[in-house]
């Protein structure tokens, strides 16, 4: 085949997807045609560029090290220099800070290029604080990449839809998201303890700053509510923090804050349950899981458009995260004899009870909320599974909760613009007058409530396969399969149920007569989440292909971790597992004056006491 | 046909995709530019979709024959897509069976095409053409033309997707997909919160059904281990794995025994009444067929293309397709049997006195799938997808002949209750010629007239439930009852004499007397003609309200709607040769048996009549109940003109208001189910709000202020009071300083019977020690040693004493006891003080006990 022509079969698709993008609005308007065929690109791009025997654009050999780095600061040292922008210039605050966060996304695509095999990649070590055992250490793997490509996508649309609704304090607004998309970019590539734990407690106060700044009626109440959680669950988690740190210390000698050391602690049955409780709390929090749920609703219904968007769609996954990454990394004996228990209650609590909250609402923010802790439940039940399956599954409903709950917050959002309720009594018949916004609303209800071809279903579906042949769920397993697949009615009766009140009946009442459709703000906003259903939908191996080693390198640590708990429950004080070696401990850190072992003798070493009446 | 298969081999057969491929860039192309394309070209898109997908299956269909006729195995042609997500089996639970041992199976989207779905195919493109025409003129007016023709062909899509698809999920796309096409189709007319309410209803139904097809492919997943058809079938041995579904442990101690006592079933039994739920939520079995009657909110073409013809045939076409998954379970085989006997029964009592055209024609619906269930579920899968391909020729021919009554009815009467009540009509036989020759002879078909469609396929399915059951190896498990037989085939016949009444009593109440609409006036002309309404029963317009209308004479359709009325009516009359078992003609068996016989162990199928003995005396009922339903049918509506029907339905009020109200199942589900749900749920509300927000929320923050406001009562402002405090603080400390702390640490090991004592140091501190427990001190003056050691022999036991002497020249003295234990004890106990532990401890391993106690 002569090159032209070979060069025609590559574009064409390319040239067909940006045509058909291109020509779907109905209005005027260049810029909209060109962002939507660009849109339609992008998606074909993304498909035909990670589809299995694609050679890769970029060499692949070049994991540059500073990658991760500069993703994270970026948007930082972005939100540094938004504060000497002048206050009298909003264009260009919006250009500017929309310029860094579409700049830290394109950035960050260049993860794509790594082929995700087992290991840390785009690894950085660096001292930071060495008389503290605290490095700067930072690196991404199968399961962290995803959500670092679902932060940097999120954050620019959720500014761009806030830049649509919000048109007060743009510089103070500019500045938080910045700062707040660093600190979460930051929380999931950390691998020290103490930088995690800085970036985890930083996200919080931008986040509190757009929920009590920008925020709804009740703002201020739900600020509070959503920094106490947070923060009550954060303190527990330092205080584990620092215990674990000081255990590594008193067997090896040398503090080190660095996950990979402290993954290596065998600490003694009670000492592990209870820094298992507080990371779990702190996680469970986030996530949330129910009973600390309550948080969510409010804080959702009270934070603007673009901060509701943030929350579902990054910071919760922090919490999903977090329990992966640090709870069932470090303390696979506690989390895999609570599995089965915390599955009961992510599905009861999450799935069903989340279920019938939400059908039960009036307000259409406080629905979608509740959703989340329906979905999240879903993507918990994944993570307590621990089977291949059940954990890809978590991961990519982890994506596709960020994906259609994102979008139905924008959705809520274009409402609540031109008629400023968001109770679904006051709406009906708008389909009539808004269709393509019905149209749109439609189809994200579908990816949320699971129809199979668009995302939502491929995370369900696995999180139900990878439950039913679970280990650690045991003889419940199957029942608790049983229990998810309910919970998939009840996501189509409460979804339903506001589609059906909103949009179809007559349209009586005068106030909605007038609405205008989606406007080309939120067409651009919701046009690459759309295109995201239907890839995640339907070409889910993508994103699976490359978290297949890294989650069954987290499985087989965490099925060997909970033997050598097991091994080592009898004995009263803390313990070592034994180095692995391999890729995924690369970055181990040992100082080079570490002293000698310390003699038996030694009246410091830690001992557990077990008294005898 | 050679040069066909080197384009499309059989393992690449890229043919489906454009089958499958057609409808979906209908779908697309009319869903998003259809509102600029105009109604001409949004027609043209989609029955231009529609025909190649139509000419694509009779290809298809065509190659599939000729490489049948050669081979022995039936033939099967597959489209290997893309890997769709892959299930890896790390950490999980060891699998039970022996069948796939592989690491992980990955879900592929490929779609495949036998014997079965060939059929299917051909039946969903060929009437759903036929379908596509008659919307094109019976839609013309509607505004939303270019969305129904969307939603049409996204149909197409999803059902071809259903049955051609290679594996269980894939399937389960389609499957959804014709849920979500149902559900916007039924709530089309949306402005209407009735309408809206029955696509909803439809949704939530089908989506109990999808649960329990969830499950069967979880259950399929770890008993199986696979998905696909050829995987499902390698590893059905693992299915024979008999589940603990009840262990008999709960309250174990409070029930008797007949409940305590642990129950298992096979795998097959839990995967194929979960796979059935599927299917009875698919295709309207009780208890899940409520949503059908009210999915006639609809326009009509679309129930008679969805809701009669193909979609809700797709469970027949499942349990079909798990064949020998199904045959595994006698039990499961026995409920299918029976839900589909006592549905045909059941609704074809509702379909008596319904008096909504489209009603009675969906409860006839109903009726007609528990027969095909019936006949699947004895074990006949021929006979039951014989009458699937019968129904889909009669049924939509009825539906479509109604839509052509109710368009004739639109031009006086737009309300759409009072359009399409049989009470309204009467007499159209004069002014519509074609619809009602079509309609009689749909009518003689599904009533099961001699020789027509209907007559041999519902005659075989009553000749196969009276004759065939299925068994199991296993002589332990479920078995049928002996007389399962007779009395599936006894309401079978009773349902068919009620489908012959109630058909002819639709067929006489619409054609025959005289026309009750409207009063005819020669020339009649609209005075105010309203030109988008002619079709939009969502208008009201309550012309009738106002005393007898005026109206011209009821008007035949157009040729695009009465051809497809003609090419239906044909087949529904003819159709029946295609598997004319009494008279051996049977082609289509002759097709589809290889397929079953592949899948299916034998063994397990069981025929009393394997030589056909009673083939034709078992036709004698089925004659008799034609013709005793038609003959009374004609009797009280023809000669009679209803009289006896009216003065049956005064003698027996109660039970004639109980079958208008479909027996009341609607109202028992809305009181038992979505009642109990939303108190549950209201309950949730409740809870979240005053339990959990209060506990965790409110109780803490009181907590909070409470404290708050007690320690707030000691930040008086009061110098004084500040100074006072800090006095007696000092005072605290200055004590704690000045008093000895005579404590120790004890670390040792009992291997070398070593030990030290450590003591605490302190402000000026200085010791002296009693080590070898002689009662006085090794030293009397005070020293700087803070720690002794000690070698102690196996079992013996020291005190060690010291004391202390702080910078104010108090002293005080603490007693340790060093134990050394033998070497059989294990206790290990440490060091304690009377007054608080002691910090820390030994490192022991091996077994020691140190006791220490200050004195």
């Amino acid at each position: 085949m002569n090159p032209l022509a070979s060069a025609i079969v590559e574009t064409w698709p390319y040239v067909l997807a940006f045509v058909v993008g291109a020509m779907l609005p109905r209005r005027q308007g260049r810029m909209e045609r060109f962002a939507l065929g660009l849109v339609a690109l992008l998606g074909v791009g993304f498909v035909r560029g990670l589809w299995p025997g694609t050679p890769s654009a970029v060499e692949p050999a070049a994991e540059w090290p500073h990658l991760l780095s500069l993703i994270v600061f970026l948007p930082i040292v972005g939100a540094v220099a938004v504060l000497f922008l002048p206050r009298q210039a909003p264009r260009l605050l919006r250009r500017f800070s929309m310029g860094v966060l579409v700049v830290d996304f394109v950035v960050s695509l260049f993860l794509l290029a790594t082929p995700m095999t087992s290991g840390w990649h785009h690894q950085y070590v660096a001292e930071w604080l060495p008389s503290f055992g605290i490095r700067y250490h930072v690196a991404v793997d199968g399961v962290s990449f995803w959500l670092v490509l679902l932060s940097t996508l999120s954050s620019p649309l959720a500014l761009y839809v806030s830049f649509g609704s919000i048109t007060r304090r743009t510089k103070e607004l500019c500045f938080s998201f910045l700062l707040l998309h660093g600190a979460m970019l930051g929380a999931f590539v950390s691998l020290d303890l103490f930088l995690f734990y800085l970036f985890w407690e930083l996200m919080l106060v931008p986040m509190i700053l757009i929920i009590g700044v920008w925020g709804g009626s009740e703002k201020v109440k739900a600020a509070y509510k959503f920094f106490l959680y947070t923060m009550a669950g954060s303190m527990v988690m330092l205080a584990a923090i620092l215990y674990m740190v000081w255990s590594f210390k008193q067997l090896e000698g040398y503090y080190t804050f660095d996950y990979l050391a402290l993954r290596r602690l065998l600490l003694s049955e009670p000492a592990a349950w209870l820094c298992f409780a507080g990371f779990s709390l702190a996680f469970l929090i986030k996530v949330p899981m129910w009973p600390f749920h309550t948080w969510l609703p409010d804080a959702h219904v009270q934070a603007p458009t673009g901060g509701s968007v943030i929350l579902a769609a990054v910071m919760l996954k922090l919490g999903t995260y977090g329990y992966l990454r640090f709870c069932m990394g470090m303390f696979e004996g506690p989390a895999w004899q609570a599995g089965a228990t915390l599955a009961w209650v992510a599905l009861l609590g999450g799935v069903i009870y989340g279920a019938l909250c939400a059908w039960r609402q009036a307000d259409i923010k406080r629905l979608v909320a509740y959703s989340s802790v329906a979905h999240l439940g879903f993507v918990m039940l994944g993570l307590f599974s621990a089977t291949q399956a059940g954990i890809e599954g978590a991961i990519i409903q982890m994506v596709n909760h960020g994906i259609s709950t994102g979008a139905l917050f924008i959705l809520v959002g274009v409402i609540y613009d031109r008629r400023h309720t968001r109770l679904a009594a006051e709406y009906g018949g708008l389909a009539k007058v808004m269709p393509i916004y019905a149209a749109l609303f439609v189809i994200f209800t579908m990816a949320s409530i699971g129809v199979p071809g668009t995302n939502g279903f491929v995370g369900e579906f696995m999180v139900i396969m990878g439950t039913i042949v679970s280990q650690p769920l045991g003889r419940w397993a199957t029942s608790q399969a049983a229990v998810a697949a309910f919970g998939v009615i009840l996501a189509a009766v409460y979804m339903l149920s506001v589609v059906q009140k909103v949009f179809f009946g007559p349209l009586d009442n005068p106030k909605n007569q007038g609405l205008s459709d989606v406007n080309p703000r939120e067409t651009m906003a919701l046009a690459p989440l759309l295109v995201l259903v239907f890839v995640v939908g339907l070409f889910p191996n993508l994103l699976l292909d490359r978290m297949h080693e890294s989650v069954s390198s987290v499985i087989g640590r965490y099925v060997e971790g909970r033997v050598a708990y097991q091994e080592h429950r009898g004995q009263p004080g803390a313990g070592l597992k034994p180095r692995k070696g391999g890729p995924t401990e690369s970055g181990y850190p040992e100082p080079d004056d570490k002293p000698e072992p310390t003699p038996a003798l030694e009246p410091s070493v830690a001992v557990r006491a077990e008294e005898t009446p | 046909m050679e040069a066909l298969q080197k384009i499309f081999p059989a393992n690449d057969f890229a043919l489906l995709l454009l089958i499958i491929g057609m409808p979906l860039l209908g779908a697309f192309v009319n869903g998003v530019f259809g509102k600029r394309l105009g109604k001409d070209a949004v027609g043209l898109m989609a029955l231009s979709a529609l025909a190649v997908a139509f000419l694509g299956s009779v290809l298809a269909f065509a190659m599939l024959h000729h490489a049948q006729a050669g081979s022995e195995s039936p033939a099967r042609f597959v489209w290997h897509g893309w890997q769709w997500l892959t299930l890896s089996r790390a950490g999980e639970a060891s699998f039970i069976h022996a069948g796939a041992g592989a690491n992980s199976f990955s879900l592929e989207v490929a779609f495949s095409l036998d014997a079965l779905n060939a059929t299917m195919a051909l039946i969903v493109t060929g009437v759903g053409f036929l379908i596509h025409l008659y919307s094109a003129a019976y839609m013309k007016d509607d505004p939303g033309f270019y969305r129904f023709f969307a939603y049409l062909n996204l149909f197409i899509f999803s059902m071809l997707v259903l049955i051609l698809g290679h594996s269980l999920p894939i399937l389960f796309v389609g499957w959804e997909g014709v849920g979500l096409c149902s559900y916007l189709l039924i709530g089309f007319w949306f402005d209407q919160e009735a309408n809206a309410r029955a696509g909803k209803k439809a949704f939530i139904v089908n989506r109990v059904g999808d649960f329990g097809l969830l499950v069967a492919m979880a259950l399929l997943v770890r008993y199986a281990g696979a998905l696909d058809w050829d995987g499902i079938a390698a590893g059905s041995r693992g299915l024979m794995t008999e589940v603990r579904i009840w262990d008999g442990q709960l309250f174990a101690a409070f029930l008797p025994d007949v409940i305590t006592q642990p129950r298992s079933v096979s795998a097959a039994t839990l995967v194929g009444l979960a796979l059935f739920l599927g299917c009875a939520g698919k295709s309207a079995q009780i208890p899940l067929y409520t949503w059908l009657p009210d999915a006639m909110a609809g326009p009509t073409p679309v129930s008679a293309l969805i809701h009669a013809a193909t979609m809700v045939t797709a469970g027949i076409y499942l349990v079909c397709r798990m064949a020998g998954v199904f045959t595994l379970s006698p039990a499961a085989m026995f409920v299918v049997a029976c839900i589909g006997a006592l549905t045909a029964l059941f609704a074809a009592t509702i379909a008596l006195v319904q008096r909504d055209i489209k009603k009675v024609l969906a409860y006839s619906t109903v009726s007609q799938l528990g027969y095909m269930f019936l006949g699947v579920g004895v074990g006949a899968f021929t006979a039951g997808f014989f009458h699937v391909l019968t129904h889909a020729f009669f049924k939509a021919c009825l539906f479509l002949g109604a839509g052509s009554v109710i368009h004739a009815m639109h031009a006086r009467i737009h309300d759409t209750d009072a359009s399409q009540d049989v009470s309204n009509m009467g007499g159209l036989k004069k002014y519509l010629p074609l619809t009602h020759a079509t309609f009689l002879a749909s009518v003689l078909a599904i009533s099961g007239m001699p020789l027509t469609s209907g007559f041999f396929s519902k005659d075989e399915i009553l000749y196969s439930a009276f004759t065939r059951s299925v068994v199991s190896s296993n002589p332990t498990t479920f078995a049928w009852p002996a007389s399962t037989g007779v009395v599936l085939f006894a309401i079978g016949v009773t349902a068919a004499v009620m489908t012959a009444f109630y058909m002819f009593r639709l067929y006489f109440l619409i054609f025959h007397g005289s026309f009750k609409g409207w009063r005819i006036v020669a020339g009649w002309k609209e005075p105010q003609h309203d030109p988008h309404h002619a079709h939009d029963p969502h208008h009201h317009h309550h012309h009738h309200s106002s005393g007898p209308l005026d109206g011209p004479e009821p008007h035949e359709s157009p040729w695009r709607m009465t051809l497809p009325l003609v090419v239906l009516a044909a087949l529904a009359a003819f159709g029946g040769f295609l598997n004319a078992a009494p008279l051996h003609i049977t082609p289509l068996e002759h097709w589809l048996e290889p397929l079953f016989e592949a899948t299916v162990d034998p063994a397990r199928l069981h025929n009393t009549d394997p030589d056909h003995a009673l083939m034709w005396p078992l036709l004698i009922p089925g004659v008799a109940a034609f013709l005793i339903g038609s003959s009374v049918a004609y009797y009280f509506y023809v000669m009679r003109k209803s009289a006896p029907a009216t003065s049956l339905a005064e003698r027996f009020p109660a039970l004639h208001q109980l079958l208008v109200d479909k027996w009341r199942v609607d109202e028992l589900y809305d009181e038992l189910v979505v009642g109990s749900l939303e108190a549950l749920a209201d309950a949730a509300v409740w809870v979240d709000r005053w339990v959990v927000d209060g506990i965790i929320a409110r109780l803490t923050a009181l907590i909070v202020t409470v404290w708050g406001h007690l320690l707030r009562l000691t930040q008086t402002g009061h110098a004084q009071a500040y100074a006072a405090t800090m006095v007696v603080g000092m005072f605290g400390i200055g004590w704690f300083v000045a008093v000895p702390q005579p404590k120790a640490i004890i670390s040792g090991d009992a291997q070398t019977g070593q030990y030290a004592v450590q003591a605490a140091p302190g402000l000026g501190y200085v010791y002296r020690w009693d080590s070898d427990g002689d009662g006085t001190y090794d030293q009397e003056e005070f020293g700087t040693t803070s720690s002794v050691t000690l070698s102690l022999e196996e079992g013996a036991t020291r005190d060690v004493r010291f004391e202390v002497k702080n910078a104010f020249g108090r002293t005080r003295t603490g007693v340790y006891q060093v134990h050394r234990p033998k070497r059989d004890a294990t206790s290990v106990v440490l060091g304690r003080d009377i007054h608080q532990p002691v910090p820390g401890g030994a490192a022991a391993s091996a077994p020691l006990t140190l006791r220490g106690s200050l004195r």
